[in-house]
């Protein structure tokens, strides 16, 4: 694993804006990347993140099985309790999922080590699964890479596949908040694949669904049946229209359960119950005591590493603010994000279904990554 | 070096509708028009060559569904905003929250307190074809024989040529035979959602994104 210093293609950002990528900038400063590239070997690849990838989720449904029914697990996530009996009928039913993402702390060597799951929103998705590819084939076909240079990532693929055999009731709604244009970017790429797959696609801003004794509806009144969601599973759980989704009949993606896998809580209970599993980092549930040196505050539910606080080996203290201070806490053992030019890198993996998808690298001045973190592309080459 | 090499990367990763050029794709949905008829009254409906007693069949059809699917306004005023003065008159109460048709009930008697337009047309979906009277004058059978359900037509206010569903979709700007994706004129319950209950803690939160 190296970075590798890479020139721009001229005129990516035009190119960008054409194909629906308008969110390449953040706040004036760079999203996406292509001043550099991160190279991997295939068996770094295969061995250290692919294989984990997939061992990983197979621990974290079993989880999933371990909590459904336990009380005392279900108040430690802080799911509400009237959720309960719809959470575990959501399980039970094996209501199908479709992605999730989990973020590594890896430097080339050793086991990369699992920093949290990203199962009910992950983002970044349109810039893995497709500006990162297009960015390997310009480059390839430019000259500018060497010629048998791979990426890890068949995102896209996946998703249509996963799409073409969900069996989804149509027509099927994506749903996303109206301000967020980088949310409604993420959804036009799913909405493009679910396409693909020959789903009957509607879109409708989050705000505006609507409630009919019960049931979700569209804009014209019509039964929402299908719903992908791109909103966390704990907001809908508070707001107004929570109870509606105990009544309405409407397939989620993700489906409820997802709402215990997107929860910082199942870090302690992986630990539990694999202490000692090479990928998986010491943790607990925060116990409201001073954090020690070489630890990580993290708060049940948050994104974008908001309201995190790190306390590194020799004594410094990072952190975080954010909007996600209302929920409890865990600890985890720091696992330093490696240092690459001046830059800490972190990598997601993700999950299409049940299987290991591809790979997307974010770069940021501190060790805490953050939604304004840079996308790197990266390359697979022997 | 002969050697059948695996990609880990998708075999391709194109987009149909993120780029503009190709937007194309999405816009019919693959969904096929069909030809209804709209007409002011059954009687101008007749003198397109239809059978009178379909037409009175489809206006009937029409006149039924009227109070089921026409906007509701809490006060007169703003029903004429939308649809002129004297354009208005007062909404029956629904009966139950009962999807479309099913039999009309005497509900018209009882004011729901809620305004709405007067009916100013009506589509024929359901028309037989122009081959004359066929036996059976009200084909009502299979309901999804024709994916256009007879329904009423509106006029707004500051567009007095163009008929509207009773969803606001305009249809036509004369009389006569006219040309329409089905989905976009079936008619709704006038049901009133309660909508905006999702979103809030997005909101307050003020975040950029509400993924990860």
């Amino acid at each position: 694993m190296k970075r590798v210093n890479s020139t721009p293609r001229p005129g990516w950002k035009a190119f960008a804006q054409s194909v629906g990528f308008n969110f390449h900038t953040f706040d004036g400063e760079p999203y996406w990347d292509e001043s550099a590239y991160y190279q991997f070997s295939l068996q770094q690849i295969e061995q250290d993140l692919e294989d984990p990838t997939e061992e990983l989720h197979q621990m974290a449904l079993d989880l999933v099985d371990d909590i459904v029914s336990n009380e005392q697990k279900l108040r430690l996530l802080g799911i509400p309790q009237r959720f309960w009996d719809a959470v575990l009928a959501s399980w039970r039913s094996k209501e199908p999922h479709l992605y999730g993402r989990m973020d590594f702390s890896y430097n080339g060597t050793g086991p990369a080590k699992l920093l949290e799951l990203n199962y009910d929103t992950p983002t970044s998705l349109y810039e893995t699964g497709f500006f990162q590819w297009v960015w390997l084939e310009d480059q390839l076909m430019r000259g500018e890479l060497p010629q048998g240079a791979d990426q890890f990532n068949s995102l896209q693929d996946k998703l249509q596949q996963a799409f073409s055999e969900l069996n989804l009731p149509q027509p099927f709604y994506f749903a996303s908040v109206t301000e967020s244009i980088e949310d409604k970017g993420t959804v036009d790429y799913l909405m493009d694949i679910a396409l693909q797959a020959g789903l009957n696609c509607r879109y409708i801003q989050l705000e505006q669904l609507g409630d009919i004794d019960g049931q979700l509806v569209d804009l014209e009144g019509f039964p929402v049946q299908g719903l992908f969601k791109l909103y966390p599973w704990e907001f809908m759980l508070q707001e107004e229209f929570a109870s509606t989704i105990l009544t309405s009949q409407t397939q989620f993606i993700e489906p409820l359960w997802k709402c215990l896998l997107s929860n910082k809580g199942i870090l302690p209970l992986l630990w539990q119950k694999y202490q000692g599993h090479p990928n998986l980092l010491p943790a607990f549930f925060d116990d409201g005591s001073s954090l020690q040196n070489g630890w990580v505050r993290k708060p049940l539910l948050s994104r974008e590493g908001a309201n995190i606080e790190l306390l590194t080996s020799d004594g410094k203290t990072l952190k975080q603010d954010g909007p996600y201070n209302d929920s409890g806490y865990i600890r985890q053992a720091l696992a330093p994000l490696p240092k690459f030019a001046d830059s800490y890198t972190l990598i997601g993996s993700w999950v299409v279904a049940d299987s290991a998808a591809g790979i997307c690298i974010r770069e940021d001045n501190s060790m805490i990554t953050k939604d304004s973190s840079r996308f790197l592309p990266h390359i697979i080459l022997d | 070096m002969t050697t059948t090499k695996t990609f880990k990367r998708s075999k391709t990763a194109r987009l149909i509708m993120m780029v503009p050029a190709a937007g194309m794709v999405l816009a019919g949905c693959g969904e096929k028009p069909v030809e209804v008829q709209v007409f002011n009254s059954p009687d101008e409906c007749a003198a397109y060559y239809n059978p009178p007693a379909e037409c009175e069949a489809a206006f009937d059809d029409a006149k039924a569904l009227h109070p089921l699917v026409a906007p509701r306004y809490a006060s007169r005023q703003e029903c004429e905003t939308d649809f002129g003065t004297g354009q208005c008159e007062t909404a029956p109460v629904l009966a139950a929250n009962n999807t479309v048709p099913a039999e009309q009930t005497q509900q018209s008697q009882q004011s729901s307190g809620f305004f709405m337009p007067m009916m100013m047309g009506f589509m024929a979906g359901q028309m037989l074809n122009r081959s004359g009277m066929a036996g059976a004058p009200q084909q009502q059978a299979t309901a999804n024989r024709s994916p256009v359900p007879n329904q009423p037509l509106y006029k707004s206010r500051d567009d007095r040529s163009t008929f509207r569903t009773a969803t606001n979709t305009a249809v036509a700007s004369q009389s006569g035979t006219t040309s329409i994706r089905p989905s976009a004129v079936q008619p709704k319950p006038a049901a009133m959602a309660r909508r905006g209950g999702f979103g809030a803690q997005a909101a307050q939160r003020n975040v950029s994104s509400n993924g990860g």
